[in-house]
């Protein structure tokens, strides 16, 4: 658990504050807001499907150990009209995904946003797009 | 001057074997072929085997409806033509009906259920009895979205003659072509053509390619037959997975 968390980003706590509470009930149920978290990573896929995209990502951590993460985001048809394509990520691109932890502690997240390897940091929905 | 007469002689003999299919569609206030109205299929067995096939336990027999190659066969790659029997052995757990996803293209042609066709300058709408699908078919000249995957892929139309011919492409490689793991990859690209052939009848072929399953394009022709029942309309069909006493997947 520390070594999870030891990766995550403390500055994103700042920007917490101003987020409403989320009142999707699936977030809520899965995901804590109290629990900012950046991880980098190797793109695996993405599975893009209802009701919610899958980002699927390896994560070494400092003893060199391997965790497969999944970060949930936005649906299909949303992401699309937002840019995003089905080769936006190709598999083993070096990825940051910023959101939020799952509750249970289990490797999953919810994306926020990702950084692609040049840079480019896409909008994937934070909770509060979740209550739309 | 010999080769001009066989040429014309040729010309005859065709004229003549297409005779049957020179039925002029009548035509919308749009002046468009008008292949409006409600269809569906006799042969019921396609949608479970779209090849020659026994009957067998669920599956109706039937005989293939694939027109190329003559031989009625899929022309399957090797280790595509394994993952095919792997597929009819699990059907029952891996046919994506049976987890209520959408049939996809060609399949929801000649599913057992009605459709219905609405045509405008700009658009061709088929709405389908089954599990509420529909297909908006643009025929204004756009080019396939890129990028997104789609069950029942994305369709654009044009008018050629009589007929209408619809290019669809965008696939996921999740749908099947019937019930016993007929399958395809997201490379799949399938371009239709619904021809009316009589007041109450439309042809619907299919060519398909997929170069990553298949040695060689294929096609399909099937007919289908108009609802001429008085009041006849499409009804709600809502698809629920459940797992019976067997613990089989099943609708």
């Amino acid at each position: 658990m520390t070594l999870k968390w030891g990766l995550a980003s403390a500055a994103l706590g700042l920007s917490l504050a101003a987020l409403p509470a989320p009142a999707h009930h699936s977030f809520a149920a899965e995901f804590d807001v109290n629990k900012p978290v950046t991880l980098k990573g190797k793109f695996v896929k993405m599975d893009w499907v209802n009701p919610h995209t899958q980002i699927h990502f390896e994560v070494t951590d400092a003893d060199g150990k391997v965790t497969e993460w999944q970060s949930e985001a936005l649906p299909p048809n949303v992401l699309y009209r937002q840019g995003w394509r089905k080769d936006t990520l190709k598999p083993g691109d070096e990825i940051e995904i910023e959101g939020f932890a799952a509750k249970d502690g289990t490797a999953s997240m919810w994306t926020r946003s990702v950084k692609t390897p040049d840079g480019r940091r896409l909008f994937a929905g934070n909770a509060d797009a979740l209550q739309k | 001057m010999r080769s001009f007469l066989i040429t014309v002689a040729a010309a005859l003999l065709l004229a003549a074997g297409a005779g049957a299919q020179n039925y002029k569609a009548p035509r919308t206030p749009d002046g468009l072929p008008d292949l409006q109205g409600i269809w569906q299929v006799r042969d019921t067995a396609a949608a479970f085997d779209v090849q020659d096939h026994e009957g067998a336990l669920g599956i109706p027999p039937g005989l293939s409806i694939v027109s190329e190659p003559a031989d009625g066969k899929i022309p399957y790659k090797p280790e595509a033509l394994a993952k095919r029997q792997a597929n009819f052995k699990n059907r029952a757990a891996e046919d994506p009906l049976n987890k209520c996803f959408m049939p996809g293209v060609p399949r929801i042609n000649y599913m057992n259920f009605p459709l219905q066709i609405f045509e405008t300058p700009k658009y061709t709408l088929i709405t389908y009895e089954y599990i509420h699908n529909y297909r908006t078919i643009l025929t204004n000249s756009t080019k396939h979205l890129d990028g997104l995957d789609w069950w029942n892929g994305d369709s654009r139309g044009r008018w050629d003659g009589d007929s209408l011919v619809v290019d669809v492409s965008d696939f996921n490689d999740q749908t099947w072509f019937d019930a016993s793991g007929d399958h395809h990859s997201d490379k799949l690209h399938v371009v239709e053509r619904y021809t009316r052939t009589g007041p109450d009848t439309l042809r619907y072929e299919a060519a398909i390619e997929d170069p990553e399953v298949f040695t060689r394009p294929w096609k399909i022709s099937i007919p289908l037959y108009r609802h001429t029942e008085p009041n006849f309309r499409l009804l709600e069909y809502e698809c629920q997975a459940f797992r019976d006493a067997a613990g089989e997947g099943s609708r």
